[in-house]
């Protein structure tokens, strides 16, 4: 190949600059293809994109806000990328966010007059075991039945939807408030903020400690060499001894477990308490991240830094421009096919 | 006879990247004849074949069919010229009925609903004239290999076809469907039709053929009629009588006189009446082999044997129903796969792509498989150690000249026989007891075949057993110091190195013994 | 004619099958050559916002079908054209255009109507009596007194089984997806066959989606498919891929869903949310057993290349 030949006397800059090239230009064709529809609905492109990618560096309300946005983010990505590497699709993030927010409220409800060295590590203890929990149904049916995981995660998230709504509005509800939401947990159970004007509460240092770990265990283990490895070609994997089942398995238990975290670290870092529909639309957009970053867990953190600059600034844009923010979510998916599509052109 | 030319194949060139598979192939096929056409593995028959079925393009040649030039750019092309062909893996749809299976793709009455029964007359009929029995009606998953094989031959005879290729079609057949098979040949023969039978089985070409062609290495060797043709004669000319690989390997690295190894050694690889039950029948029966140190032990056989099932049973991906397997002495069966690999086995598996590579990952990441938590690869804590990983990774690529710069590289973009280098450059990247390989050289280029020759007689040099499964007759006549042949998942016999006979070989792995 | 609550209830689980049936239907037909569509939430969710705003602005309900129709073919070309030409991953697009979906229904809206509290409103389809079979006592109103929509997603479904079943065209369209090769190797176009089906599916679940605002609620809301999509795609499976299964399972998921809503209306002591979680955790259910019984196309998922050498 002449092609690999060129590329083996390059430096290392240049060689990243190769794997970051694709990725600029499918930002730049998205947002020209959005640009389009938005110059025909009259708006001024220009603004919009300032206002898109500037938002989260002007004020530090924005920056933090951007901070605050890329935590459940990431822990989301995640929590599809890690059985992505096994060749499994986990959609189940939204409920297993919901359901390990539900463990962490409970928790933080029932304990709520422990002190914050206890509660907090139980809070969100309770968080991920509740969102493994959430996911072990679609598993072990995976594990023991062979049942496509896509079907049984993502109906999970609809249950989930039912079961929040029920304890927030009879276990533990919050009758002052309008909205289906639990009473506050204890303030032991309150992740301790690390600024406080602009509020900006610890869990993004559990969000990173997490990337960390993830990444370590996925590219630094033999346990995690043998999940890429089922993931890239299973057959192989069991003919060189690697037990294949097991591995899709427990993937799909870590990304429950790293959902449920993310709603743990919402309900205690950012609302105190259980609302129905904290879980936002942070699984969908932590499937973009999870497919732009092509599953590298080491890219993860970066593209969800630049899906959350992108979803503050749309905020924004709604607000002051009136275009709305859905707008954004489009950017986002033409980016990812776009990103699908330098694929295809190298292939060739 | 009519003995006028049907079809004349005309300077034929066929190039696959830098190997070419067909080298001026000229070949013409009369009507009312079988023509046979042999070669060993890798010889262009198929190849051939499938150019002449609009499968491949030829990269220059003329195809005439009665005389005038035509085009066959597709499958399409060859059927409405009347050209068919029978693959070896058949190619029907497993939960249609036969005569769905025939009539997929032509046009049928609808009055209202597609109406069958035309056809089914038509297939019933095919089926008398030509012996060639099937009801039309059956769903074909449930039928047997022999009989789906007919509705192969049927679908091209529905379609009217002249010229019908086989593509070694007795390698799903016993012995007296073989028979029948020849039967219908003759059949459609005298009705004026044109056969070609593509094999390596000498027995079937001197029993059903009238012409016989040889081919090797893409060349023609000759084409005689069946009456002039001795089976040495075929032997010969596919084997090839001077051959410098031979020599450069027998002479140069393991003179024949010092091929010894201690008989009486305990077996590294110990298989005791091991069978392996498939959903009918058993896939492997009774088979009973050791290896012993400094040996390397052949197995001979025609694809799809039980040799695929008998490795698996070995390494424990699959699961034995009856015998032992013996490491060292010490029991294994049932012992999970990467406990046996840890005692020192390595597999070179025959399905590169499916069984052995990792297409996403690295270079790196795909000579460490199976080893991934073996120091120094991995700490015993579970880490991985890239830094040895990569260092390992960039001698092993020197050594075994993969044609990579970089251990990081992803592994997708390998040609075949680097792939093949990488699978060897892994199985001898450790100390290893026991190697199997599986068809290690199919698809190679010649340096290739070579490398891995040198590879495993230096493994055997330095103590190490060999199981070397392979359908390649010289390459197991040239490394092995015993030949077991397989056949129908038995041992059919064993040879010893000093009475190692291609054609005794050849004539057990036909199962000739069965029909004594 | 006696308007009994039994008769009722029979009335609005035929009702409520459209949607799922539609869709499941695009869904087994696409899948029957070898695609396997996942974006039917997002194209259901397009063709209810499409479906409603042209409903809305052209003050027709016919052109809203149409649009949502359109729009969902749409979807189906970009799928085919993906996966066919350029080999993507299935799943991956698939999950890529539901995004799109997602962002793009709820877009038109905001952008056709604005931000309003108080959203417009389109009349909901009319109930088409068919003259002297409604009068039959019990199945008459459940059966012959529905929306236009019921009586065609019911033919749909019964002109495909015959389309797959009876006749040559629809024998090659299903050697497509269990076995390519042999298809290709016949004269049978894996491409050709892969566009019309991935097509007219998606048309099928934008009208699928059209429905919802055009019988339920009168106008569009965000999530208003409410996971239907997905489910569309478990009863595909529970149908055991053919037309026939899909109908009759698609009673069964209409059934409970409409079940759901009736029970928490009549209090019986469980907390409705459980009741609504019924649909999905009854879909789980099913397709422990659907899954271990039924067959998908053996090709279902892959993308076929002629040129490949090692499948076989």
């Amino acid at each position: 190949m002449t092609n690999s030949q060129a590329l083996r006397r390059e430096s290392p800059a240049v060689g990243a600059a190769r794997t970051l090239v694709p990725y600029v230009v499918a930002v730049l064709a998205a947002f020209a293809a959005v640009g389009i529809l938005l110059a025909l609905m009259g708006f001024d492109v220009m603004r919009a994109y300032a206002t898109i990618l500037g938002t989260s560096f002007r004020t530090p309300n924005g920056f933090v806000q951007t901070l605050i946005k890329w935590v459940p983010l990431v822990l989301q990505a995640l929590a599809f990328t890690v059985p992505l590497a096994a060749g499994k699709f986990n959609i189940g993030g939204e409920g297993q966010m919901i359901v390990g927010g539900i463990g962490a409220a409970a928790v933080g409800i029932t304990f709520s007059d422990l002190p914050l060295p206890l509660l907090l590590p139980l809070v969100m203890m309770a968080g991920m075991a509740f969102g493994a929990l959430w996911v072990l149904g679609p598993a072990w049916l995976l594990y023991r039945f062979n049942i496509n995981e896509i079907l049984t995660t993502v109906l999970m998230n609809f249950v989930a939807f039912q079961l929040i709504d029920f304890v927030a509005t009879s276990i533990w509800p919050d009758p002052a408030a309008g909205h289906p939401t639990t009473l506050p947990i204890g303030a032991g159970g309150k992740l301790p903020l690390l600024i406080a004007h602009p509020p900006l509460h610890s869990g993004i240092l559990i969000a990173i400690l997490a990337a960390i770990l993830v990444y370590v265990y996925t590219d630094r283990t033999s346990a995690g060499y043998e999940l890429l490895a089922t993931g890239a070609n299973p057959r192989a994997s069991r003919v060189y001894g690697i037990k294949v089942r097991r591995m899709f398995f427990l993937s799909l238990l870590i990304g429950g477990a790293l959902a449920g975290l993310a709603g743990a670290i919402e309900v205690s870092g950012v609302h105190g308490r259980l609302i129905e529909g904290f879980h936002s639309n942070f699984l969908l957009l932590g499937i973009i991240v999870g497919l732009i970053a092509k599953g590298n867990n080491a890219a993860v953190p970066f593209v969800a830094l630049f899906i959350a600059i992108l979803e503050v600034g749309a905020s924004a844009m709604q607000r002051t421009m009136a275009i709305p923010g859905e707008m954004v979510f489009i950017v986002e998916a033409l980016i990812l096919i776009f990103v699908l599509l330098t694929d295809v052109v190298r292939r060739r | 006879m009519n003995n006028e030319p049907l079809l004349e194949l005309t300077g034929i060139n066929k190039s696959f990247g830098p190997v070419q598979a067909l080298k001026d192939i000229s070949l013409t096929l009369r009507a009312n004849e079988i023509h046979g056409l042999l070669g060993g593995n890798g010889a262009g028959k198929t190849t051939l074949m499938n150019v002449l079925f609009g499968l491949y393009k030829p990269d220059s040649g003329l195809i005439k069919l009665r005389g005038q030039p035509v085009e066959i750019n597709a499958p399409r092309d060859a059927i409405e010229l009347g050209i068919g062909m029978v693959h070896q893996h058949f190619l029907q749809v497993n939960d249609f009925t036969v005569a769905e299976n025939i009539v997929l793709g032509t046009r049928l009455p609808n009055r209202p609903t597609m109406d069958l029964s035309g056809a089914v007359e038509q297939i019933t009929e095919l089926s008398i004239r030509f012996g060639l029995e099937v009801n039309p009606k059956a769903p074909i998953a449930a039928l047997p290999m022999g009989v789906r094989q007919r509705v192969e031959i049927l679908k091209a005879l529905y379609r009217g076809v002249e010229v019908l290729i086989l593509d070694e079609p007795t390698t799903h057949l016993t012995p007296q469907e073989v028979e029948m098979l020849f039967q219908s040949l003759q059949l459609m023969v005298a009705e004026g039709m044109s056969v070609v039978f593509i094999t390596h089985k000498l027995r079937e070409v001197m029993a059903a053929c009238h012409t016989i062609s040889v081919l090797r290495d893409g060349q023609r060797m000759f084409t005689r009629p069946r009456d002039e043709v001795t089976e040495e004669m075929i032997v010969r000319n596919m084997v090839g009588g001077d051959i410098a690989l031979e020599e450069s390997l027998l002479f140069s690295e393991a003179p024949e006189d010092e091929r010894t190894y201690d008989r009486q050694a305990q077996p590294v690889l110990d298989i005791q009446g091991m069978r392996i039950d498939g959903e009918a029948t058993a896939l492997v029966d009774s088979v009973s082999l050791a290896v012993r140190p400094g040996e390397i032990l052949g197995i001979a056989g025609v694809a799809g044997n039980g040799q695929q099932e008998m490795v698996e049973g070995i390494l424990g991906i699959r699961p034995i129903a009856a015998g032992a397997v013996l490491f060292d002495g010490q029991d294994v069966s049932g012992a999970a796969t990467e406990h046996i690999l840890g005692l020192g086995v390595a597999y070179v598996p025959q399905d590169r792509q499916q069984d052995g590579f990792l297409p996403k990952a690295s270079i790196a990441q795909n000579l460490i498989l199976g080893a991934q938590r073996q120091q120094p690869y991995s700490s015993r804590r579970g880490f991985m150690n890239w830094k040895a990983i990569y260092t390992s990774a960039r001698s092993l690529i020197a050594e075994y000249s993969i044609r990579a710069q970089d251990p990081k590289e992803p592994a997708a973009n390998l040609s075949g026989g680097n792939i093949q280098r990488a699978m060897l450059a892994r199985a001898f990247s450790r100390p290893i007891r026991l190697l199997i390989a599986h068809n290690p050289t199919s698809g190679l280029d010649i340096p290739s075949v070579e490398f891995i020759y040198s590879r495993i007689l230096d493994h055997r040099q330095q103590g190490g057993a060999t199981l070397l499964l392979s359908e390649n007759m010289d390459e197991l006549v040239l490394l092995s110091d015993r030949i077991a042949v397989i056949y129908e998942g038995r041992i059919a016999g064993i040879l010893d190195r000093s009475t190692f006979d291609a054609y005794e070989i050849g004539r057990l792995m036909s199962g000739a013994n069965d029909d004594d | 004619m006696a308007d009994t609550p039994l008769i009722n209830f029979a009335s609005l689980v035929m009702m409520a099958v459209v949607p799922y049936l539609l869709a499941s239907q695009g869904t087994m037909l696409a899948g029957r050559t070898g695609l396997f569509i996942v974006s039917q939430e997002g194209v259901m969710l397009v063709g209810a916002s499409v479906g409603f705003l042209g409903a809305y602005l052209f003050d027709s309900l016919a052109a809203g079908m149409v649009l949502a129709m359109l729009a969902g073919g749409l979807f189906g070309v970009a799928l085919a054209y993906f996966t066919t030409n350029l080999k993507m991953d299935q799943f991956v697009i698939g999950l890529a255009l539901f995004f799109l979906g997602l962002g793009l229904s709820s877009l038109l809206f905001k952008i056709v109507v604005g931000v309003t509290l108080q959203p417009p409103i389109i009349p909901t389809l009319d109930r088409l009596p068919i003259p002297l079979l409604s009068e039959i006592p019990v199945l008459g109103p459940i059966l012959f007194d529905q929306n236009i929509l019921v009586y065609l997603s019911i033919l749909l479904s019964l002109f495909l089984y015959f389309f797959l079943y009876k006749t040559s065209t629809g024998l090659s369209l299903r050697a497509v997806g269990e076995n390519p090769k042999a298809a290709d190797s016949l004269g049978v176009s894996v491409t050709r066959w892969r566009y019309a089906t991935t097509i007219i599916g998606s048309m099928l679940m934008g009208l699928a989606g059209a429905y919802l605002p055009m019988v339920y609620t009168g106008t569009y809301t965000d999530g208003i498919v409410r996971g239907r999509g997905w489910l569309a795609i478990a009863l595909t499976f529970f149908g055991g891929w053919s037309p026939q299964g899909i109908l009759l399972g698609s009673f069964f998921f209409a059934l409970v869903e409409i079940l759901a809503l009736r029970v928490q209306v009549t209090d019986i002591g469980l907390p409705h949310q459980f009741l609504r979680m019924l649909p999905y955790l009854a879909t789980i259910l099913v397709m422990v057993f659907a899954f271990r019984r039924v067959r998908a196309p053996a090709f279902l998922g892959q993308n076929y290349d002629r040129e490949s050498r090692t499948s076989s």
